[in-house]
């Protein structure tokens, strides 16, 4: 599909205790904040009207008998149906029947896709049309008698493991579009992940959350490709190739491990200078403004305790996770953070495709901030009046300050400002 | 333009306008959500407000808890607070703040550290038996207060009438020692979600009241009907057509499902109500008697500066981005909120 803009539907039986938690941690997650996001909604109890026992309201795009039909939002033209799958939904003749007809039913007007997910070893026996697709399976399941779904660390693996695989999986809908011969899997295949992850680290300062994070990469995802230095043939120019990845219609996406010497190394700077430099979107008819996007990067802050580094200022607002030896699987919360800022970027850009523009009118990706916004030739040239578009639902009073600060002449709005 | 001008003004200064949001689980979930997007309507309500230096009236209590939005309204309020004082001193004066009214005997769980350590995001106004109009030798020590006995049950179900009545009409506080006496203003619109209809406490659910003396002052109400709730229940008998009265609004109906209101009830035959004070059945008929006026022309009663279909959306929707969208729009026609970038 192009351009896709989902929204996610998560179902879940009443009776499931787990289901209300994980619906809640996905909701957190894929909606960090600030209205970033996908839109998110929930079924699992009775519709308002239903008898006891009933189903929930329909989906859009559903028809039920004596139903008013459902609508989401406006903007969405993708339906993904997340559904959590426990011997309570399976042995629910209702629910059954249901999710047989959402699996069965012709396409509504907006595309839906499911994506199941397995509870508990019964969740195999869902209605067939569900039956062919890969579920995805979180770790850790069934929970210790002794512990209450949502309150203890056995819940967190779960959630863990869940949020890991739908993150992939949102990223495979989502990003399964164009495709470079950086981005093939070995297979070849369509529909795989076309996600690029570049790890920029310096080795003079030692490697070891690179190393930990790289064979992640390589044993744990089933990302499409990942490029350190050691994965460029020899002979081939390093440069150039990170250079087409980047601007390739690919989502790239970059880990720059920050070390003490990180910010005196020639090669790591230009690395992290190509992904914070937006790119500028082609297509967009003359008259109706510009549109940019930027590649998600994620820094890992491996300065040990007590060292001292210098500021980088191409790191802008990117989201920094602090580096601890002793914490297990952080390589998995890196990676898995950067794959959902990935998705979340492509999202972003797909509804920033869809507002009308103008002449005067920058729509960005990103949420703005002053050196990445210096990259955007109008924006440094400073010879008009501006209206740069960002996604979510509003930046702070403090970051509108700091920008007005440095672009007078620019007037801040949010995609859900814009939209209402 | 300045930062300022453009993100910040003072448009609706000295506003008050009262959220009053509340969550009740199987309500939201039997419509596909969850508190996460109630949470995000509020923001997406409050934050633009705030920034047009109106103050938010909620009446939750001073208890952390999940669904008690009165401490996220704060830590909003301080956000934008400490983000505007980047401007300079003065300009931390055109970001509102919260006017928490809180009734006699609520207030007593709110301990000075409480009140300290947000005295300059909230405004706490306690509203006592002797606002209520009780007089002394009716009103309970505040000792007794949870002892159940029937006056202090009485008193409080007056006290939390009084608080309505009387945010919506501003309040004159003596402070000790001082020549002039500090005014609260009242409160100009009101936004009502969710709410209780059975197991409340006082002579009406809390919306039913609120949205009674809202209409009488002909202040802007907003009924988001299509989350659940009290509002649900409202906002379907002012879309009903004819002249029938729903069973909601009808006392033995209201009594069946609420052992706490028959005696309430049963304590209004016994007890002189004060002046201004009202019992349910009288209450329950004067917000009929508005709600069929509003039969006939939704938008002038409820006064929502909306038309006619926007106004019945806005009763019906559960699209939390429609519902803020129509309420802004709503207060830019009715109070002049302004359009400001963000």
């Amino acid at each position: 599909m192009d351009n896709p803009i989902p929204e996610i539907y998560v179902l879940w039986h009443p009776r499931c205790a787990l289901g209300e938690v994980l619906a809640r941690r996905i909701h957190g997650w894929l909606r960090p904040g600030n209205g970033l996001g996908p839109q998110v909604f929930y079924r699992s109890l009775p519709a308002p009207d239903a008898p006891p026992g009933g189903l929930p309201s329909p989906l859009p795009g559903e028809f039920r008998p004596g139903q008013p039909a459902a609508s989401g939002s406006r903007l969405a033209n993708l339906q993904i149906v997340l559904l959590l799958i426990d011997e309570q939904m399976i042995a629910d003749a209702s629910w059954r029947f249901w999710i047989a007809q959402l699996g069965s039913a012709g396409q509504p007007a907006t595309s839906r896709k499911f994506l199941p997910v397995a509870l508990d070893s019964t969740a195999y026996n869902a209605p067939e049309a569900l039956r062919a697709l890969n579920f995805l399976r979180p770790a850790g399941l069934p929970l210790p008698a002794d512990e209450q779904p949502g309150s203890g660390p056995a819940t967190e693996t779960v959630v863990r493991s869940l949020l890991k695989q739908l993150t992939e999986a949102l990223c495979r809908l989502m990003l399964g579009r164009a495709s470079s011969p950086a981005a093939q899997n070995p297979a070849g295949e369509p529909g795989q992940p076309k996600i690029v992850i570049f790890l920029s680290h310096a080795k003079v300062d030692g490697t070891v959350p690179a190393k930990r994070i790289r064979d992640y990469i390589y044993s744990q995802t089933q990302l499409g490709a990942f490029f350190d230095e050691n994965d460029i043939p020899f002979g081939s120019a390093f440069g150039r190739v990170l250079q087409s990845n980047v601007e390739s219609e690919q989502t790239a996406a970059l880990i720059a491990v920050r070390s003490a010497r990180y910010a005196s190394r020639p090669w790591c700077r230009r690395e992290l200078a190509l992904f914070r430099r937006p790119l500028q979107e082609s297509g967009t008819p003359p008259g109706l403004g510009e549109r940019w996007r930027l590649n998600p990067v994620v820094v890992v802050d491996a300065l040990e305790g007590g060292g001292r580094t210098s500021g980088i200022p191409e790191l802008g607002n990117a989201p920094l996770i602090r580096w601890a030896e002793e914490v297990p699987d952080q390589e998995e919360q890196v990676v898995t953070t950067l794959l959902r800022d990935a998705l979340l970027a492509a999202f972003h850009s797909a509804v920033g495709r869809t507002l009308s523009g103008a002449p005067d009118v920058i729509v960005v990706n990103w949420l703005p901030d002053p050196t990445t916004l210096l990259h955007i030739p109008r924006v440094r040239e400073a010879k008009e009046d501006l209206r740069v578009h960002y996604p979510g639902r509003g930046l702070s009073g403090l970051e509108l300050d700091i920008l007005d600060e440095f672009f007078p002449r620019l007037a801040f709005h949010s995609f859900e400002a814009t939209t209402s | 333009m300045t930062s300022s001008s453009k993100y910040r003004s003072r448009m609706i200064a000295n506003t008050v306008i009262d959220l009053s949001i509340s969550y009740q689980r199987e309500n939201l979930l039997a419509r596909g959500l969850g508190l996460e997007h109630l949470r995000e309507l509020l923001v997406r309500l409050a934050r633009p407000l705030l920034r047009q230096a109106a103050s938010l009236a909620y009446g939750g209590r001073w208890k952390e808890s999940e669904d008690n939005f009165t401490f996220d309204l704060l830590r909003l309020i301080s956000a934008e607070q400490e983000d505007n004082s980047l401007g300079g001193p003065d300009t931390n004066l055109s970001i509102g703040r919260l006017v928490s009214h809180c009734p006699w005997p609520e207030y007593l769980e709110v301990t000075p550290r409480i009140e300290a350590q947000w005295i300059n995001c909230c405004r706490i106004v306690r509203v006592t038996q002797q606002d209520a109009g009780i007089g002394a030798p009716d009103q309970v020590p505040d000792g007794e207060a949870g002892n159940g006995s029937d006056r202090a049950v009485f008193n409080s179900a007056l006290t939390l009438s009084a608080m309505r009545r009387l945010a919506m009409d501003g309040m004159t506080i003596d402070l000790p020692g001082l020549a002039s006496p500090e005014f609260v203003p009242p409160i100009m619109a009101r936004v009502v979600l969710g709410g209780k209809t059975t197991g409340f406490h006082g002579f009406l659910p809390g919306i039913f009241e609120e949205a009674l003396v809202a209409l009488e002052r002909r202040r802007p109400l907003y009924v988001l009907g299509g989350f659940g709730g009290a509002a649900e229940v409202l906002a379907g008998a002012l879309l009903a057509r004819g002249p029938d009265r729903p069973q909601a609004l009808v006392l033995d109906a209201l009594r069946a499902g609420n052992p706490g209101l028959d005696r309430l009830i049963g304590l209004a035959t016994r007890f002189a109500l004060p002046a201004g004070g009202r019992a349910s059945a009288e209450a329950l008929d004067a917000l009929f008697a508005l709600v069929d006026k509003a039969r006939g022309n939704l938008p002038a009663v409820l006064n929502t500066g909306l038309d006619e279909i926007e106004t019945r959306e806005m009763l019906t929707t559960c699209d939390v981005s429609r519902a803020v969208q129509l309420v802004r729009k709503g207060l830019t026609a009715t109070l002049g909120l302004g359009a400001l970038a963000e």
